[in-house]
């Protein structure tokens, strides 16, 4: 029998921050499409299928031509592309998340190379972790010894069934560890969460916190920690019998792991969250072992954060533009900035700030030059002047990526990218080419 | 006082940072030389002469005055690490106003943007209308904030304000802040700052702090339940020597840091 198929196997799932790495892909022989994809969840299934040449896929650059997005060769997009760049006083690098650590390199050296504004997709969504961080420390792991010893879970803020769909199968809930030998039955999952979820459902106990009450929350289990008796009765909706109870059962727990997401990094108080967050399991610690661990969205914006800190010494909002990296959020980072209006080109790589900035931020985004480095057709690139069209990286060209609990894994190629796509790396590499000529260096 | 004036002549489309407009930057300098002094704009380095009019004269640093006119709502790190004389600004200023200052006086006829008075270490800075976020605020990974001196700030003051002040027995040194009203996050992770409240404040007001006095004469939108009621109190007497008659009801807090704890939140009976 002739083969119609080739299987790659240990792929590495270029979606969430779960970074699974067990998916295997079969791809069409004649047609070099993904026909079959096994182990994977819903969603990087269809990240997978999404590759396949469509209607919504760039093939070509294009240039925005009296209002109509037009095919031009390469050269002449490079060229626009790094003419805006060059002419803008103060422009925008922003995005990188779902690209691999080699462009998201380059787009450091872009970004000093233009004295620019560099900031990453954290900015709207574990920024205020990296915040926490900063102040007051975080004890880690790796998701393979939560795998191995946690017997009691927290999500707090964070829904991995439908976010992170094989998170509770492979790391957290019902795998089975080297010590968790029951699996499911070994673990006591906590939930905590203003609406009852899907991970709730599938909880031990479920704690409902009113909305935006999780900083007085975490405040108490502290205070009830440290042995004070509080003088009020509840705390955001919750009994102060409960929060005893769940006091003694944290610190009664072996290993414990508290699992959080954009529910209490982008509630109000944001960083002061995750800050009391942080210090809470740093306390639970005078009882056992326990630590904390951001359930990051885009698979590789863990990377993001790790490359731009290797090369500048931050992981976001940083400002170039004297010359030095600088770094402070709320002054450099992109929401604030296009609020504000500071901004005067932007160039977006692997993101698409056009369907999740806030409307006064991306008014203000589409009224400069905008440069959009994307292998699909979003909100974004259909207000962009200069399209670069990309291989998906993870899919259509190789890379690393860094998993939620900063793991590199390397990820694989399985196709070839339709039309005259280039990987996100080259493309920078042509912008930084061009724009040092430009530049004069 | 020598002074000298400088006036903006032109729109900022960026923000333009001029943190070389300090009276100890100016001190005994020519006309001439003050407008060669460096400041950036966008990615540019240009210099003060390009964006002021300057006129007057100064002697010595303490002797000198800077007055600022015009619109200043986009020029930010005015008066950084400045260690004395005087400088009014008559308009809304932009980001980092005052920043590390150790002595002299900033006034700010106006509204301040974010970060006013960050990490002061002395000196007085005095805002007549409303401040932005981080009030006298410890910069982003600093455990030690504003360490002493004054900012009196006749409005509202944003979130986070006073953030990980730290005050010094031994050196006799008591970062003070006096305010209309105030946003979320007030004093938070206070180690001895002392702060003045006219009005109102919101939610987790003095959240994890160590020691220090926190007077609010109106109403807190949401006590942190780790604070625990003491008694009432008819003054208070603040460390630097300061009372505040009215009734008071007295908490205790942050409970969160220690089971016992010296912080204290003063709430108008």
């Amino acid at each position: 029998m002739v083969e119609k198929v080739r299987t790659v196997t240990d792929v590495c799932c270029p979606f969430c921050g779960t970074l699974c790495d067990d998916l295997e892909i079969d791809i069409d022989l004649k047609t070099d499409q993904v026909v079959e994809v096994r182990n994977g969840c819903q969603i990087g299934t269809k990240k997978f299928y999404a590759s396949n040449p469509s209607e919504h896929r760039f093939e070509k650059p294009l240039i925005k031509k009296n209002g109509e997005l037009t095919e031009v060769s390469w050269e002449e997009a490079i060229d626009k592309a790094a003419d805006i760049l060059v002419k803008a006083q103060r422009p925008l690098l922003y995005g990188f998340s779902s690209t691999e650590c080699e462009a998201q390199s380059r787009g450091v050296e872009l970004a000093e190379l233009l004295n620019a504004i560099l900031d990453n997709t954290a900015s709207v969504c574990h920024g205020p972790s990296l915040l926490a961080i900063q102040d007051v420390g975080a004890s880690l792991a790796t998701l393979g010894e939560i795998k191995n010893r946690a017997d009691t879970v927290i999500f707090w803020g964070s829904n991995p069934v439908h976010a992170h769909p094989r998170h509770l199968s492979r790391y957290s809930d019902f795998i089975r560890g080297y010590f968790r030998t029951d699996g499911r039955n070994d673990r006591y999952i906590i939930v905590v969460d203003p609406r009852y979820t899907h991970t709730a459902q599938i909880a031990d106990k479920y704690i409902k916190v009113k909305p935006n009450e999780d900083y007085e929350l975490i405040q108490s289990i502290r205070a009830v920690l440290r042995g004070t008796d509080l003088d009020v009765k509840e705390v955001a909706g919750v009994p102060i019998e409960d929060i005893k109870e769940l006091v003694e059962r944290l610190k009664s727990a072996n290993f414990g792991v508290l699992f959080f997401g954009m529910g209490l990094t982008q509630s109000l108080a944001h960083h002061r969250n995750i800050e009391t967050a942080i210090r809470l399991v740093t306390e639970l610690n005078d009882y056992n072992k326990f630590i904390l661990i951001p359930m990051r969205g885009h698979y590789n914006v863990a990377g993001a954060n790790q490359v731009f800190a290797w090369n500048t010494g931050y992981a976001y909002s940083i400002d170039f533009s004297r010359g030095y990296p600088r770094y402070n959020p709320g002054e450099f980072s992109s929401v604030q900035l296009l609020m504000r209006d500071e901004v005067d080109a932007s160039l977006v790589v692997a993101s698409d700030p056009g369907s999740n900035f806030p409307a006064g931020a991306v008014k203000n985004l589409f009224k400069h030059p905008l440069i959009a480095i994307e292998p699909h057709k979003t909100p974004t690139s259909a207000f962009a002047d200069v399209v670069l069209p990309a291989a998906i990286a993870g899919i259509e060209c190789e890379g690393t990526a860094y998993r939620m609990d900063k793991v590199p894994l390397r990820l694989r190629k399985v196709k070839e990218a339709p039309g005259e796509s280039l990987s996100d790396k080259e493309i920078l590499e042509r912008i930084i080419e061009k724009v040092k000529g430009k530049l004069g260096e | 006082m020598d002074e000298i004036k400088l006036k903006i002549k032109k729109n900022l489309k960026f923000p333009l940072e001029a943190d070389s407009i300090t009276p100890d930057n100016f001190a005994g300098k020519t006309i001439a030389a003050i407008k060669k002094l460096p400041v950036y704009y966008a990615t540019k380095k240009m210099t003060i002469g390009d964006f002021f009019d300057v006129s007057g004269k100064s002697t010595e640093v303490g002797n000198t005055k800077i007055i600022m006119e015009g619109d200043l709502s986009n020029v930010k790190r005015i008066g950084e690490k400045m260690t004395g004389g005087e400088i009014e600004i008559n308009s809304d200023v932009g980001m980092h106003v005052g920043n590390n200052m150790s002595g002299g006086k900033i006034v700010v006829n106006g509204n301040a943007d974010d970060w006013a008075g960050a990490m002061l270490q002395g000196g007085e800075l005095e805002i007549t209308g409303d401040a932005g976020h981080y009030v006298g605020s410890a910069y982003r990974g600093f455990w030690q904030g504003m360490k002493d001196g004054v900012i009196k700030v006749k409005g509202r003051v944003g979130i986070e304000s006073m953030l990980w002040a730290k005050s010094s027995k031994p050196a006799n040194k008591w970062p003070t802040l006096y305010c209309g009203s105030a946003d979320a996050f007030l004093g938070i992770h206070n180690h001895g700052g002392t702060i003045v409240v006219e009005g109102d404040v919101d939610r987790c007001t003095g959240a994890d702090q160590a020691w220090g006095n926190i007077v609010v004469k109106g109403k807190v939108s949401r006590l942190l339940p780790s604070y625990k009621k003491v008694g009432e109190v008819k003054e208070v007497q603040l460390p630097n020597g300061e009372v505040i008659k009215g009734k008071f009801i007295e908490y205790s807090g942050d409970h969160t840091i220690k089971k016992e704890t010296a912080g204290r939140l003063y709430v108008a009976a």
